[in-house]
């Protein structure tokens, strides 16, 4: 089963994407801000990374920076959700080591075939 | 003779002749005597030689014999051949200069020179002597020379040394004799000088005495003449020289003479006449020249008053000199100008009393009399004290006003008045005293005009300083022509000086030393040119300071004048201000639209699922719910920034009545607490008075606001303390987190517009920026107060603080608050088919104490009116199909007798108010509203009908 950890703030969408993904027969964890999810992350147990750009504590850009850094988080694959839409903005996300890059709101279908992309990819 | 006859004619040849005989004379005989001299001289050295030629040779015979006798004596021992040889050579030398010396000179003889003793010694020694002695020494007779050849031999030497002697007196002698015939010669030339000298003395005193006497002769009868007397004239006719010449002309001089003074006299009586007439020429002459002075003199006084008033447009300069040179033109003592419109005078022998008495009076008396004629006058008056002097008796004075007519209007405008003492104004000087003060109106007009031109230049230039942007005045060619105030204090550093005095290029390196972008000469050049080229625009761009980066517009205008461009002004407008605000504005846009985009991520995602999915009941309604409760926080969110815009244009209405703040707070807290799991929040109340005057909908936007604020910045949860309690005045709420705190330099800004903490901590935390400026507005429009202390990582504290009321003075018709409201009970029936609506009605109107009762049928509704007649109704027009619809119940309502007068309030979704209104309903409300805007208008109807002694059915009397 693939894994995937979601940092997201705001719980009611975090629900929406582990009711999602979970529906599609993914295995995600659950981290409430940036720092949680740098606890939980452990290089090779994940498969994918979908980080929420604003969160408190660590923002999704810190915690791209801080994987990145690290040896082994170079090679997970991050997807950003972000409601900063404009295009300076997903250009700071993606130089800063993200993926993939969804605006919100996003469609759940679409992120189900976006995650089965990119985990195929893989 | 004829020789003769030339020297006779005239003295300067006789003195020549006279002068040539005897330097003639003189020359001969010294060249006589000094032929003598050289005569003797070379008499005496020819004979000088002689002696001297004779003495050497004796001496060196002398030297001869003395040598060989020497050799001889020396050498008898040591006699050789060769030795004997050189002694008989000796003989040939002497006998040769004994031959030389016999040799006498012509001329002279020497005395004591004997050569016959020296032959015959020589003879003696050579032939007997010294072969002899040569001839003993051979033989080895070693003796000395005998007696007699040693006696002969003294003999000879001693004749020799006297001869010798002998000749060297001669050559004493020869100079003695020598140094007396010079003297004899220096005497001879003395005396020829004296007797030259002699003779030539006589010979000038003849001449003297022939030139002299008649020359005496002469003065003598010159001075006789020249006295006017007779005089006998001695002619000397016989005379050939100049004289004789002399005295025939001086004799026919004087006849002459004597013929001219006779014609001299009556000439010179005709001259003594001319003369008469001359002097009296010479007299009018003078006359006029001092009417010329006077004159003169005059137009210098004409003149410096006409300089005074032309040179200077400095008013009291101009009035100063006017009263000094008008003074001096009119001979007067003291004098005065002012001007009858202003408060400017000048006076020149005034004292400052008397200035300012004449001053106050400048519109009455004397000066009235001027004002009204216009003409100049003269008063005589009797002189004061100050101006008497030690004078006893009366004298006068004569003061003099002159009017200042304006060029235009020919009004007086200003007063002159001049005294003098003494002696009077003539009418002349009057006449000639108007025309100046036509010069002076002149120039008094001509300071008026520089007046207001200044006035309205220094306006100009206070406006261009008043105004907020910097601005600059160019020309045509960029020359610098002014600058404003504004633009020096935005350039600090710039000298307010030196500006005008730059060229364009020092102007604009100098400013682009001072801003940021590096293209600002560029782009004001450019700006310059396309504002001359009409562009509006391309003449505008904007920079930024560097000091204060303050961000600066610029604009730029063409001049025209008259038809042509006359320059280019610049405008710098500090847009600083509106540029934050727009920065702010538009983060606060991408701000809001992030916070909006998450509720709708939510509401689009979850209702992406339901739609797409086969999902189980309960996620259903699952979803739904959070559908809902997004879709709620959507719509906060809007009403915040609707809120704001509100706030910002004032359209803000605020409904203010008694309300209790406690059972506010316990809902908030109720709604909020739901929310969290990681907050507790705490209500403690120390005050038993917690109402208010305010909008309850407002205030508890305040409470929430103010609550959620706490939870958001406390991230990881914590206590919230909510403390109510009273001052004297106030009614105080504290609302204290345990969260991030915020930081001091931040907390001046909290209460602004878009302000949001800009550090990660708090960036991290969404927000629109507009919750506590909210509050703040609203607390303000309450009387309120709100304050925050805080802590960096300790948390925060916000003091809100509200007017305390009198109970007592309440006025129970205006206060129907909760409590009142209970003991009156007010029934309300809602017929809305809409649930959710319904029971958000219910809340509402139950929380603001009405009884209420909801239908969602109309039939139902009806049969409960008719049952219970309520206060009010609450009637959905659109009900569920197959129903009868909201305008049906209205009609059933209106036509009864007992039900028509309650108050029907419509609740629709369509825009019907027309129709509404004219069947009867009270109020037409369109959904959405505000459910409190519901039981607000139903308290106010039932209270107006409560006044009006309309129905008002409390429940109790049923």
């Amino acid at each position: 089963m693939k894994k995937i950890l979601l940092a997201e703030d705001e719980a009611v969408l975090r629900m929406l994407v582990v009711d999602t993904l979970e529906d599609e027969g993914y295995e995600v964890v659950e981290a409430a801000d940036g720092q949680e999810a740098l606890d939980l992350f452990n290089p090779g147990e994940f498969d994918l990374l979908i980080l929420d750009y604003m969160m408190p504590i660590f923002s999704g850009l810190d915690v791209i920076k801080k994987i990145r850094s690290t040896e082994n988080g170079s090679r997970v694959k991050i997807l950003m959700l972000s409601a900063k839409s404009q295009q300076n903005e997903q250009d700071r996300i993606l130089e800063a080591g993200a993926d993939y890059f969804m605006s919100k709101p996003f469609s759940p279908i679409k992120l189900i075939e976006r995650v089965e992309e990119i985990i195929d990819e893989a | 003779m004829k020789l003769n006859d030339q020297i006779k004619k005239s003295f300067s040849n006789q003195i020549v002749y006279l002068f040539g005989i005897s330097i003639s004379f003189f020359i001969l005989g010294t060249i006589l005597l000094f032929y003598i001299q050289n005569e003797l001289n070379d008499k005496y050295i020819e004979e000088r030689e002689q002696i001297v030629y004779e003495r050497n040779l004796l001496i060196k015979i002398n030297d001869l014999y003395d040598t060989t006798f020497i050799d001889m004596l020396s050498y008898s021992e040591l006699i050789t051949p060769q030795m004997e040889s050189k002694l008989l050579s000796q003989e040939e030398e002497i006998e040769k200069l004994t031959t030389a010396l016999e040799i006498p000179l012509e001329t002279y003889k020497v005395d004591g020179v004997n050569t016959d003793m020296i032959r015959e010694f020589s003879a003696d020694f050579f032939t007997v002597l010294l072969p002899s002695y040569l001839a003993r020494n051979e033989n080895g007779d070693n003796q000395q020379l005998d007696e007699f050849s040693n006696e002969q031999i003294e003999k000879f030497r001693e004749s020799m040394l006297n001869s010798i002697m002998l000749v060297g007196k001669q050559l004493e002698n020869n100079v003695k004799k020598l140094s007396v015939y010079t003297t004899y010669i220096q005497i001879a030339f003395i005396v020829f000088i004296l007797i030259f000298l002699f003779v030539l003395q006589r010979i000038i005193k003849r001449i003297f005495k022939n030139i002299g006497e008649p020359l005496a002769k002469f003065a003598f009868a010159a001075n006789e003449i020249a006295a006017g007397r007779d005089a006998v004239i001695q002619t000397y006719p016989e005379r050939k020289d100049e004289l004789g010449l002399l005295s025939i002309a001086f004799q026919k001089m004087v006849s002459t003479l004597q013929v001219k003074e006779q014609d001299l006299i009556a000439h010179n009586e005709e001259l003594l006449a001319q003369q008469d007439e001359l002097q009296a020429g010479q007299d009018q002459l003078q006359e006029t020249l001092g009417t010329l002075l006077e004159n003169e003199k005059k137009l210098t006084n004409h003149s410096a008053l006409i300089n005074g008033i032309s040179t200077s447009l400095d008013k009291k300069e101009v009035l100063n000199s006017i009263v000094s040179n008008m003074c001096k033109i009119t001979f007067s003592d003291s004098g005065m100008i002012a001007l009858l419109y202003e408060n400017s005078y000048a006076s020149s022998g005034v004292s400052e009393t008397g200035a300012r008495q004449f001053i106050s009076n400048l519109h009455s008396g004397l000066n009235q009399r001027l004002i009204e004629t216009k003409k100049a006058f003269v008063i005589k008056r009797e002189q004061d004290i100050s101006e008497k002097g030690y004078h006893e008796a009366i004298n006068y004075s004569y003061d003099l006003y002159l009017p200042i007519l304006t060029t235009t209007s020919q009004k007086v405008e200003a007063i002159m008045v001049y005294s003098r003492f003494g002696y009077p104004y003539t009418d002349k000087e009057i006449e000639e005293y108007e025309t100046l003060t036509k010069q002076i109106a002149i120039s008094l007009d001509k300071i008026k005009l520089y007046e207001r031109s200044e006035e309205a230049r220094s306006i100009n230039q206070d406006i261009l300083n008043t105004v907020q942007e910097g601005i600059q005045l160019i020309d045509q060619n960029r020359n610098i022509i002014q600058v404003n105030h504004q633009l020096y204090e935005m350039f600090d550093s710039l000298g307010e000086e030196d500006v005008l005095s730059f060229s364009w290029s020092q102007w604009s390196s100098k400013l682009g030393e001072k801003i940021k972008d590096k293209q600002f000469i560029f782009n004001l050049d450019e700006a310059i040119s396309a504002a001359l080229r009409g562009n509006d625009e391309k003449s505008t761009f904007i920079y930024q300071l560097k000091e204060n980066s303050h961000v600066i517009q610029v604009y730029c205008k063409k001049i025209v004048n008259e038809g042509k461009a006359a320059g280019t002004i610049i405008v710098h407008r500090d847009i600083t201000k509106e540029f934050e605000v727009d920065q702010m504005k538009s983060e606060f846009v991408s701000t809001v639209s992030h916070e909006l985009r998450t509720p709708l991520a939510s509401v689009l995602g979850f209702t992406e699922l339901l739609l797409h999915k086969e999902l189980k009941p309960e996620r259903k309604t699952k979803y739904l719910n959070t559908i809902y409760s997004e879709a709620k926080r959507l719509s906060a969110l809007i009403n915040d920034f609707l809120d704001i815009q509100r706030m910002e244009s004032g359209k803000q209405s605020y409904e203010k009545k008694y309300i209790d703040i406690r059972p506010i707070w316990e809902t908030v807290i109720e709604n909020q607490q739901v929310q969290t799991l990681i907050h507790q929040i705490h209500l403690s109340v120390d005050t038993e008075q917690t109402r208010i005057l305010g909008d309850k909908e407002k205030i508890q936007q305040i409470f929430t606001n103010v609550l959620s604020n706490a939870m958001k910045y406390s991230p990881k949860g914590g206590n919230i303390y909510i403390h109510l309690y009273e001052n004297e005045h106030s009614l105080i709420i504290d609302v204290k987190d345990e969260g991030l705190g915020i930081p001091k330099e931040s907390i001046p800004h909290l209460f602004e517009k878009f302000y949001r903490i800009d550090n990660t901590d708090h960036r991290q935390i969404g927000g629109t920026g507009l919750g506590l400026s909210i509050v703040a507005e609203i607390v303000k429009i309450h009387d309120g107060t709100i304050t925050v202390d805080s802590q960096i990582g300790e948390g925060s504290t916000f003091t809100l603080t509200f007017p305390k009321i009198n109970i007592k003075k309440e006025d129970k018709q205006f206060a129907p608050d909760k409590d009142n409201s209970l003991s009156i009970h007010h029934d309300v029936v809602i017929i809305e088919d809409d649930l959710s609506l319904a029971d958000l009605l219910f809340q509402e109107l139950t929380s603001s104490g009405f009884q209420v009762s909801c239908f969602n049928n109309g039939q139902a509704a009806l049969n409960h009116i008719k049952a219970s007649p309520p206060d009010a109704l609450v009637l959905d027009i659109k009900l569920e199909e197959n129903e009868i619809d909201g305008w049906t119940i209205m009609n059933e309502l209106k036509q009864d007798e007992q039900l028509k007068q309650i108050p029907i309030f419509i609740s629709s979704a369509f825009d019907e108010q027309e129709r509404g209104y004219s069947l009867g309903a009270q109020d037409f409300l369109v959904k959405p509203y505000s459910p409190s805007k519901l039981s607000k208008v139903i308290m106010q109807t039932l209270l107006e009908n409560g006044k009006q002694g309309q129905i008002m059915i409390p429940k109790q009397e049923e």
